[in-house]
């Protein structure tokens, strides 16, 4: 199932511009880069960067950056609150007559999931809930990436981090469940917020096309492939973002002022660990011996997810099946 | 020892191996890494100490007995160090297959060995950049500390810990028997080094010298991050039906579209994740080893 295009039909419809120059010095293959980089193509090029310290940090590494547009760099628990300065003299400047109607900014906060789920979250809540004209891009990879992958708040159940590792304690490595990000900002009814994945180019261009529309906050989650923490060869980062998608894992939907609506549904979903399995932190559910519990444990928590799903949206959701490829 | 790579080839876990392997032959041992702020693909440096005594020093190594240089490109970027103190060096290992033509360009002056490391890493793992079993296995047979059991258990060692499962830490360790079997042992000479502390005296310059400022924006595109590549992705145009699914899903915007739509790849930049090859639905994108790293 998929909810009514209304700006892009297909890949060929996302602009052509390219808003990054090439030569980030980020890892080959980054899930957290490709999502910023279509939803740059969307917003355009009048846009001011306010970014959390984190992975995306490093794209403006002295003496160079791959940002045409402009960047603030932050704190990972003040990046909300940069963002609301950066909007205020913006604002000013526009009253005052110096700042004419084409050069008109739009304030981007870029945080990983670090400030985001951590850090940052009471500047974010407080930007909330002052209705701050901004958007909000948390790309999500799962931990602490920049610093050699600690876990954080993101961090999925089973995954194992460098501060989470297997031991006979711990068996699973990360024993909390992901903080569910998206219910905590929704609790403030922002008008716009939406979850996005890297391998839906056209899903992603048409929230952020439908964001623009409106004013307020406007808050984005991705789920950020990430080769070198995850531990996957980069070239098949893409596919496991759609094996995110495909199994469940990662639902892909907005909420305007708090109402949620899903924009792709799976016709079929297929089993926890198509996605779970090409990945070296959840090795430890497979080998030496399969971690049975933990499995179905994570299955049992997608499966319920979509359960409720099918009673709260009934007329978008078809019947739910779970596939059994690659049996 | 200092090693040099590249961010992915496992430069730290080649030192690592090294020095478990040292300290399981009674060796006193320090290893560390240093990196940049760039990432996988931007020049790795990791150092190892092995001693009979007690090792008292700390830091980065200027002036290292042993170079061991796991991509040859990295010979042409002095920000990469790797030449750094190579005058007192007894050897410099380069993985390379053209040790003859470095040789011919008559800049380096030092002891030099060479054994294609990425060639034989492809034959037993099947997987070209993983340079860390070969580079570490180099590294001890050149030092003549450490004997071929105790490398095999530094890599047991070092590999049970990165999470890889038993077959594949089997064919690391033929890897490294392999490497370890076509080298030699090179004479290290003992050298003395002053121990006499210096104080320098820091003066006070204007504050726009100490400022790491950016002066253009999106000036990044003269960073050339194609040298990072292991693999080169290459497009066939007769099969190509401009679908534009590479264009869209190349995370550095390193494909652009032509004037009829045909993708073009921007080699400079292109870092080789491969991900455009994976996503076509024509398997139109065919990937070659990128000759200038073999």
């Amino acid at each position: 199932m998929k909810v009514p295009r209304e700006f892009y039909k297909g890949p060929k419809d996302i602009p052509h511009e390219e808003e990054l120059s090439p030569g980030a010095p980020l890892c080959a293959g980054c899930g957290g880069l490709m999502t910023l980089r279509l939803m740059h193509k969307v917003l355009g090029e009048n846009v001011v960067i306010v970014n959390a310290a984190g992975c995306m940090t490093l794209m403006a590494t002295y003496p160079y950056s791959p940002i045409r547009s402009s960047w603030l760099y932050t704190t990972m628990g003040s990046v909300a609150a940069g963002a609301q300065g950066i909007r205020d003299a913006l604002d000013i400047r526009r009253a005052k007559g110096k700042l004419s109607e084409q050069d008109e900014m739009k304030v981007l906060v870029l945080a990983g999931d670090g400030s985001t789920y951590d850090m940052g979250l009471s500047a974010t809540s407080a930007a909330i809930h002052r209705r701050l004209d901004f958007w909000y891009l948390c790309y999500d990879n799962e931990a602490y990436g920049n610093t050699g992958f600690q876990m954080s708040s993101a961090s999925p159940f089973a995954s194992r981090t460098t501060t989470s590792p297997i031991g006979q304690q711990e068996p699973e490595g990360t024993f909390q469940e992901k903080k569910d990000m998206f219910e905590l900002w929704r609790a403030q009814k922002p008008p716009y917020m939406a979850t996005v994945s890297s391998h839906e180019v056209v899903d992603l261009a048409e929230k952020v096309k439908r964001s623009m529309a409106i004013k307020g906050p406007k808050l984005f989650l991705a789920l950020a492939v990430c080769p070198t923490g995850w531990g996957f060869d980069p070239r098949m980062g893409d596919e496991l973002a759609h094996l995110a998608v495909k199994t469940g894992i990662w639902p892909l939907k907005e909420a305007v002022d708090g109402v949620v609506r899903h924009t792709l549904i799976p016709s079929r979903f297929l089993p926890v660990e198509e996605y779970l399995r090409p990945q070296l932190r959840f090795r430890h559910l497979f080998e030496p011996a399969p971690h049975t519990e933990a499995m179905q444990a994570i299955q049992q928590k997608v499966d319920r997810y979509w359960e409720q799903v099918r009673k709260d949206e009934p007329a978008a959701s078809p019947a739910l099946n779970r596939g059994t490829s690659g049996t | 020892m200092r090693f040099h790579g590249r961010g992915g080839h496992g430069i730290k876990t080649a030192s690592r191996i090294v020095g478990t392997a040292a300290f399981l032959a009674g060796y006193e041992v320090q290893d560390s890494p240093i990196y940049g702020a760039e990432r996988r693909g931007a020049p790795v440096t990791a150092f190892t100490r092995i001693a009979s005594s007690a090792i008292l020093e700390r830091g980065v190594i200027t002036q290292p007995d042993l170079i061991i240089c796991g991509d040859e490109t990295l010979l042409e970027s002095p920000a990469s160090g790797v030449l750094n103190g190579v005058e007192q060096a007894a050897a410099l290992f380069i993985n390379t297959r053209n040790l003859e033509a470095i040789r011919a360009q008559g800049k380096l002056h030092v002891r030099m060995v060479a054994l294609d490391i990425t060639q034989r890493t492809s034959d037993r793992i099947g997987k070209a950049s993983a340079l860390s079993v070969g580079l570490g296995a180099a590294a001890a047979r050149l030092s003549g500390l450490i004997s071929c059991e105790q490398l095999g258990e530094g890599v047991r060692t070092e590999l049970e810990e990165l999470g890889l499962d038993a077959p594949m830490i089997e064919k690391n360790l033929l890897l490294a028997q392999e490497v370890y079997a076509e080298l030699e042992t090179v004479t290290v000479e003992p050298r003395k080094f002053s121990a006499t502390a210096v104080i320098h005296k820091m003066g006070y310059d204007h504050v726009l010298l100490g400022t790491p400022s950016i002066l253009a924006p999106g000036n990044a595109e003269a960073r050339q991050t194609g040298a990072w590549r292991v693999e080169r992705p290459e497009i066939d145009y007769d099969s190509c039906t401009r679908c534009g699914l590479c264009f869209v899903h190349c995370p550095d915007g390193a494909i652009a579209l032509d004037e009829q739509g045909y993708p073009v790849i921007d080699y400079d930049h292109c870092k080789g994740c491969l991900i455009c090859l994976e996503q076509c639905p024509r398997h139109s994108i065919r990937s070659k080893k990128e000759v200038r790293s073999w």
